[in-house]
């Protein structure tokens, strides 16, 4: 369908007068047909092609780069105004990003280091300048002092499937590390450094202002980046190298090209060393590059088992990984802000010069952040509308795959005196503030980061652990493997998400979703009585009775405490070794459960399979009826001995 | 010159066995401070654990999602615990400086003190043990300092350097230059402390003052003395708390109360086998510079002679 589309229009396009210096007249056939023949071989529709020249300069921090971007009118419309992401801008005290940041964090402080910009010395297109005409907008807050949005508006408009090209020459200065991408000491992170230009999405361009808590999204496409830069420089970056070559004046141009990407990252330093190794699935043998900074080379085993690991999982559950490699940058101390970050075949880990065997922290990084290869990489969902959709989701399978690496009950502290699993984390993460904001809304519109964070990675994992008590956990995985097999490549929606896991179950779930996805309502089942006494309680107790002889009558009432309605299982224990299993739909506030039988109540417990991971207490889903004060010992003891020897430790004054 | 031989070593030891009512003094007011202060957490933890099969989590293993959990539940079973533990810390240092002046009082004379003398020597020095601790404020003043400014190099070197090892080694250093100047401290005025129960001194700036050429006269005996011991106390806690993490059974909740007690009060006996080698140390010096003191010997008396004789 696409090619017959792709012929009416070049052939549209050739009949107009050629007044429109930058439409491709005539060369729109050819182009047209090579693009969708393209397009049958490629993975992606490819509407934008960057080639970028960029020069780095480590002494003053500053990148200087000209672009060429030939952009693809798959609109259906006619285009004559462009937005364009500058995120570099962000890092400037009175963006909406620094604005937002101190509104949640008030003893930030600024620092001159930080700033950062990009600066457009020249924009040209179809030959006409335009520089002049670069117009910043704040589409999210009318915050005039922001500029990380910038527009353009063409002399004429582009026809829909006509091409444009924009020539750009910018300069980029580098911020010391706030955020995901700077500079610390000799260490450089090179994100988002390029003005980018924004995505036509429903029928609107979608370019949002950066704020504290959004990310990104743009179109796929390729990029050829020449990178020059001092010969010392050890250079990952997320393409193939195609060339790399010494110049005469101590540099070195360094050539990648990627393809089927949405974005182009690199990341240098003269003190990195870089590992080598690959892994082969079912796309074919992928190369890993470990660059790690001094002082962390402990760590890169467990990174590479891990993201081995990681890839062989993917492959197995979800789907193929496509391209041919991937790198991990390994930031240096103190550049924590620059780590556990994603970009297209290349990711940032976390580590420190010390981390014991029993924290899993470091392998955790490394899931997650290769997780969203899938999750934004390839299924490209836009992270500032609807964030949940690649770090919820991300991190959901984070905790699956944590535990089939490194064992449930101990994904992330595997200590003999402690353990912590991943599935608690995230829902330890939720419980810090549960209910100020849904899951869908717009990442900056969140009540602050903390919200962001609790929701969108802890709720939203902790929703998705609970729908498998639903659906199961097998069908769940087959819902993720369909969506992704069906959307990568593209920007899909939540709506298509959750059809697509209602498809597959073949279950309506929107009574599920209505609260845990759209609403805020919390869960909270609970044990309210649990006792047993004799059927004749009237009747005085025989003497030289036995247990066995008498019929006891047993009460177990279980209640919903708060607003979110979901079925749940009961087991009621006996003391004759019998138990019996209920299920509750949980659509009444209560439910008493009554059984006469020789025997007394040992347990009740709601949710036996501890599946309700949203319930926001599990302390109150059972009853035991013989006390059993040893946890409360042991935290007593705890406590207690910590008091003591700081009480010694006090009196050391004296 | 006062005796630095082991047997002061082992006297101290021996001495902290012979009294053992002081360690078991000090011990049970620390126990029951600190239970007595964190009495109603324990309480609200136990109607929330007790009789609940999530309990479980914490019993065997240690789930920390469990312990979370807990910790924000809707009832605040924790809430109060901190105060709780810093007012029985606080409790704990003000009885200890209370008891000191007996205590030292009975290491030093070697005799064993009695309830109502040793309440007597409690009360007797307590004023001026007060003070001591005011100074000792003063004194750790510039460490405090030292301490910042430390901490501002710390982050200097670790923002400048490209290995973290730089700043590591250096943190490293201040660490140990740190303890070993507040250990010098510590000697510092546990002999003002034993000066002034030896001697009665009232003079608290006296009692620092002669403290302080004691220590720089015998600087490696006092602090060897005090290193040992601090020592012993640390590998036997190292060792304590390692056996505790690693091979006790976590439902061992009986077992490991038996084994933190035990930890706290060796690491009580410590601090008191300190107290008394310090005090018989003292003793000892005093006796030898007592014996080494020369002896005045007059002239022998002659017998009388008449002045003159006066011829006519």
């Amino acid at each position: 369908m696409r090619f017959h589309i792709a012929l009416f229009l070049a052939g549209v396009i050739t009949a107009l007068p050629p007044c429109y210096g930058q439409v491709k007249t005539s060369s729109a056939v050819a182009s047209a047909k090579a693009s969708v023949e393209s397009t049958q071989q490629t993975l992606s529709t490819r509407v934008v092609a960057y080639q970028i020249d960029a020069r780095l300069d480590p002494t003053k921090r500053t990148i200087s780069a000209t672009e060429t971007l030939r952009y693809r009118n798959l609109t259906g419309q006619s285009q004559q105004t462009f937005p364009f992401h500058m995120y570099l801008n962000a890092f400037q005290p009175e963006s909406t990003f620094m604005t937002e940041s101190q509104r949640d964090n008030p003893d930030l402080e600024w620092k001159k280091e930080h700033f950062g910009a990009i600066r457009i010395t020249h924009l040209e297109v179809g030959g006409t300048d335009l520089t002049s005409q670069i117009q910043f907008i704040h589409p999210d807050d009318n915050n005039a002092a922001d500029r990380t949005v910038m527009q353009i508006n063409l002399a004429k408009p582009i026809p829909p499937g006509a091409e444009v090209e924009f020539k750009i020459s910018f300069e980029d200065q580098m911020p010391q590390v706030v955020a995901r991408t700077g500079y610390l000491r000799d260490f450089f992170m090179v994100g988002q450094w390029f003005p980018k230009v924004g995505v036509w999405w429903k029928n609107a361009w979608n370019c949002h202002q950066f704020h504290q808590n959004t990310e990104f999204f743009a179109d796929f496409g390729t990029f050829d980046v020449k990178l020059t830069l001092p010969q010392n420089e050890i250079v990952g970056a997320g393409g193939d190298l195609v060339s790399s070559i010494n110049n005469s004046d101590g540099t070195k141009t360094l050539a990648y090209h990627s393809e089927d990407v949405h974005d182009f990252s690199w990341s240098a330093s003269p003190s990195f060393t870089d590992v080598e190794d690959s892994w082969t699935g079912s796309a074919g043998t992928v190369k890993i590059h470990l660059l790690m900074s001094p002082g962390n080379m402990s760590t890169a085993p467990r990174y590479m088992q891990a993201l081995k690991g990681t890839l062989g999982l993917y492959d197995q559950w979800i789907g193929p990984y496509p391209y041919d490699r991937i790198t991990v940058v390994d930031p240096p101390h103190g550049g924590v802000q620059a780590g556990g970050m994603e970009y297209p075949t290349l990711i940032t880990a976390d580590t420190s010069w010390f981390v014991p065997k029993g924290s899993l922290l470091p392998e955790a990084v490394v899931e997650h952040e290769f997780g969203h290869q899938y999750w934004y990489g390839m299924v490209a969902t836009n992270e500032f509308e609807e964030a949940w959709l690649d770090e919820g989701i991300n991190t959901y399978l984070e905790v699956k795959m944590m535990d089939a690496l490194y064992g449930k009950g101990k994904s992330v502290f595997n200590f003999p005196f402690l353990q912590l699993d991943d599935d608690a984390e995230q829902r330890a993460t939720y419980l810090l503030q549960p209910d100020t904001d849904p899951i869908t809304r717009f990442a900056w519109k969140f009540y602050d980061d903390s919200a962001y964070g609790a929701v969108t990675y802890g709720k939203t994992a902790t929703v998705l652990l609970t729908l498998e008590k639903l659906i199961g956990e097998e069908t769940l995985r087959q819902a993720l493997h369909t969506y992704f097999m069906r959307y990568r490549f593209t920007h899909p929606t939540g709506e298509d998400f959750l059809k697509t896991v209602e498809e597959v179950s073949g279950k309506d779930l929107h009574w599920y979703f209505e609260p845990a996805i759209y609403g805020t309502q919390i869960f909270e089942y609970k044990i309210l009585d649990a006792h047993s006494e004799p059927l004749k309680w009237y009747e005085p107790e025989e003497q030289g009775s036995k247990p066995g002889d008498e019929i006891y009558r047993t009460y177990v009432t279980v209640q919903r405490k708060v607003d979110f309605v979901f079925p749940a299982d009961l087991k009621v224990t006996f003391d004759d070794g019998q138990s019996v299993l209920e299920h509750w739909d949980g659509r009444d506030r209560w439910m008493r459960y009554v059984y006469d039988r020789k025997a007394q109540l040992v347990s009740a417990e709601l949710d036996p399979g501890h599946q309700l991971l949203l319930d926001r207490n599990f302390y109150n889903n059972s009853y035991v009826v013989k006390a059993d004060g040893r946890a409360t010992s042991k935290l007593s003891n705890i406590w207690s001995f910590a008091g003591q020897l700081l009480a010694q430790l006090f009196a050391w004054l004296t | 010159m006062a005796d630095t031989k082991p047997k002061t070593f082992f006297s101290g030891a021996a001495q902290v066995w012979r009294s053992q009512r002081f360690l078991w003094l000090l011990y049970a007011v620390n126990l029951v401070l600190v239970r007595s202060m964190t009495y109603e957490t324990k309480e609200r933890v136990s109607k929330i654990l007790d009789h609940r099969l999530a309990a479980g989590q914490i019993l065997h293993g240690f789930d920390l999602g469990a312990v979370i959990s807990l910790g924000t539940h809707s009832e605040l079973p924790f809430l109060g615990l901190r105060s709780g533990l810093l007012h029985s810390s606080l409790l704990f240092t003000l009885f200890m400086l209370f008891a000191t002046g007996g205590i030292l009082a009975a290491y030093y004379s070697g005799d064993r003190l009695k309830a109502g003398p040793f309440f007597e020597a409690c009360g007797h020095h307590f004023w001026r043990f007060f003070r001591l601790t005011l100074y000792l404020l003063v004194v750790l003043l510039p460490v405090g300092l030292l301490i910042w400014r430390a901490g501002i190099r710390y982050n200097h070197i670790d923002e400048q350097s490209i290995s973290p090892f730089a700043a590591v080694h250096f943190l490293e250093v201040v660490i140990i230059v740190i303890l070993l100047l507040l250990i010098c401290i510590r000697i510092w005025f546990d002999m003002a402390q034993v000066i002034a129960v030896a001697e009665d001194e009232r003079r608290m700036w006296k009692a620092l003052w002669r403290a302080a050429s004691l220590l720089r006269h015998n600087f490696g005996s006092l602090l060897w003395l005090y290193l040992r011991v601090s020592l012993i106390a640390w590998v036997v806690l190292a060792l304590g708390l390692h056996f505790w993490m690693y091979h006790l059974r976590p439902e061992s909740t009986g077992a490991a109360f038996v084994l933190s007690q035990f930890l706290i009060i060796f690491w009580l006996a410590t601090r008191l086998w300190q107290r008394a080698s310090e005090s018989i140390w003292y003793r000892e010096h005093q006796r030898a510079i007592a014996a080494s003191a020369p002896v005045y010997d007059p002239p022998p008396i002659t017998p009388h002679e008449p002045l003159t004789q006066i011829s006519m």
